[in-house]
């Protein structure tokens, strides 16, 4: 009599091979299950997408504003600026709004190295010291206008032959703060939108899953008496899905982020969509949804891929699916 | 029950136990679902000689396939014991009783059961790869395998390009595989016509002949009884007569 032996656990190569040998022949059924992935994935990515796009549409909007507010200061101290000599320092690094602003005034004469002859000196930049050349600059000045962009820069009540000073500063805090609370609200709502689109998704993800290791059953079944381990059937759920999960997250990632990329292009101008989009945020929200696309599938099949490995034999047979 | 009767229940060598490939003691299966309850089998008893012929007889659902189940190591029964080469499969671990499905026992079963998406050859070779053959090895093998039934050539065909009587017999290959003691055929014919199910039975007594391998069919269908050593009769889970051929056709012609 030989006695009974232990089973050995086939490896993850074995299962890969069996597992892609499944996939490509049942190609159709594969699609099926695959739908259910790409549809939740692409209705994430299509949220993130619309986020990002209206997000960056509306800060371009309030920094365009914001720059035109500034320019109107300009304008009231030195009245329409084609051609007038402005004389800038730029102190530090510039804000987007600081960008955009001296993009306004191209249609004005600036000049960088002096202030000779300026209407107006703009001290732009974050820094919070004196720019080295303040003084010579200021004192060839004829009018000796200054319009600071930071409010409590200490170097400039010092510059005491300043005949005005004007902050942008308190403009610039009065519009952060508003910005900011509209943030707050706005990330409330795109947390609560991503949250119901995972929702969505696990739920299209689970239950092409479910269906495709049920309808499996009898196979499954068949396997246990040729002398598959529960740990091989698992595997195997677990591989296929996987598999599954991330081609249909690519391709519900890439369906979801372009077409909701050329829905909102449109309804806004694809010109202001370009200019704000912050493509790399894009593409790591990309990224990101196909991953947690493959996560979702894989903790889906969790469930049914134990259950249906855990599952007498006999009562797997049986079931007619 | 007479003394004769119960020779033939325990089978003629009664006296060597080891003898036996298959006992089962007071097999017992309920099955439940919420407040009903079927006694599937209603205390099944039963010996299995080594390189028989054993037909089990029964309409339909008299638990012939709930009594393959527990002998052939499927599922548990309520109560009762099963040996297998006096081992008690109660006592087996999973590892353990998949290595005992995987070698000692080969299945065949009435809707064939072949993997839809592999070809013959990779059915056959499946249970090789289980036992942990390399795939050369199980190759050359598988393909021995499927020329003894006589489907060499078909070898790389997916089932469902076959008839049913070919896909059969590539399930009695796949479960000739690991060269088991016993297979397990319940009502490898019931899917099949007349002449395909009578090819099936004399594939079963050539490779009993040629193998020396135990097999035990299920069936409703008298026809299946001619190529058998005993025939068990099943009914409502209670094994109720074991009788031989012979008396089978005294039997059948009593009523003629
Ligand atoms: N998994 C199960 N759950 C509930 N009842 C079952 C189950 N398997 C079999 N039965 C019942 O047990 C009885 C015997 O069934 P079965 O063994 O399949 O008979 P046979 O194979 O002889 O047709 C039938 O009444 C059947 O309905
Ligand atoms: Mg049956």
């Amino acid at each position: 009599m030989e006695k009974i032996g232990k089973q050995v656990h086939l490896g993850f190569r074995r299962a890969l091979r069996i597992a892609m040998q499944g996939i490509r022949i049942r190609f159709g059924r594969s699609l099926v299950t695959i739908s259910g992935v790409v549809l939740g994935i692409a209705f994430l990515m299509s949220n993130l997408t619309g986020q990002i796009i209206q997000k960056a549409v509306a800060s371009e909007r309030d920094q365009r504003q914001t720059a035109t507010l500034m320019l109107t200061m300009v304008q009231s101290e030195v009245g329409a600026i084609a051609g007038k000599p402005i004389a800038v320092i730029v102190n530090g690094k510039l804000s987007p709004v600081e960008e955009k602003l001296l993009l306004l005034l191209a249609p004005a004469k600036l000049q960088r190295d002096t202030a000779a002859g300026a209407a107006l000196l703009l001290v732009l930049g974050d820094a919070r010291e004196a720019p080295a050349s303040l003084a010579a600059l200021t004192a060839a000045m004829s009018q000796r206008v200054v319009l600071d962009a930071v409010r409590d820069r200490r170097y400039m009540p010092g510059a005491a032959d300043v005949r005005r000073e004007v902050f942008f500063g308190e403009e610039l805090e009065q519009q952060e703060k508003e910005l900011r609370e509209k943030a707050i609200q706005q990330s409330f709502r795109t947390r609560w939108i991503i949250v119901v689109s995972l929702l969505v998704t696990v739920i299209g993800v689970s239950n092409a899953l479910l269906m495709s290791v049920t309808e499996r059953f009898r196979e499954i079944g068949t396997m246990k008496c040729l002398g598959a381990l529960s740990q091989f059937i698992r595997m195997l759920f677990l591989i296929e899905s996987s598999v599954l999960g991330m081609a249909g997250s690519l391709i519900g990632t890439l369906i979801g982020g372009l077409l909701s990329f050329v829905v909102y292009g449109a309804s806004y101008q694809f010109g202001l969509v370009m200019e704000s989009m912050p493509f790399g945020l894009w593409i790591v929200s990309g990224l990101a949804s196909v991953v947690a696309g493959t996560l979702l599938s894989v903790l889906a099949a969790i469930y049914p891929a134990t259950f249906a490995a855990r599952m007498v034999p006999a009562s797997a047979l049986r079931s007619t699916v | 029950m007479t003394q004769e009767q119960e020779a033939l229940f325990a089978g003629e060598g009664s006296t060597e136990k080891a003898g036996f490939v298959i006992r089962a003691v007071d097999v017992r299966k309920v099955y439940r679902m919420g407040e009903s309850e079927t006694h599937a089998l209603r205390g099944a008893s039963l010996d299995v000689h080594r390189g028989e012929y054993l037909s089990i007889m029964g309409p339909s659902g008299s638990g012939k396939t709930t009594f393959f189940n527990m002998i052939g190591g499927l599922d548990k029964p309520t109560s009762g014991k099963v040996y297998i080469d006096q081992v008690d499969i109660a006592q087996l671990d999973p590892f353990e009783l998949a290595w005992l499905r995987c070698r000692k026992v080969g299945y065949v079963f009435q809707t064939f059961n072949l993997i839809q998406v592999m070809t013959c050859l990779e059915n056959v070779m499946l249970p090789m790869a289980f036992a942990g053959l390399d795939d050369e090895e199980a190759r050359e093998k598988a393909i021995g395998i499927l020329e003894r039934v006589g489907l060499k050539e078909r070898a790389l065909h997916k089932p469902a390009e076959m008839s049913g009587g070919q896909q059969q017999r590539v399930a009695i290959a796949r479960s000739l595989a690991n060269s088991p003691d016993i297979i397990l055929a319940d009502e490898p014919t019931g899917n099949l016509d007349l002449k395909t199910g009578e090819e099936i039975i004399n594939l079963f007594d050539r490779l009993r002949k040629e193998l020396g391998v135990t097999i035990i069919s299920a069936t409703h269908d008298l026809k299946m009884l001619r190529a058998s050593d005993r025939i068990v009769w099943i009914e409502d889970g209670r094994i109720t007569r074991v009788s031989t051929p012979e008396e089978m056709n005294i039997a059948v012609s009593e009523v003629h």
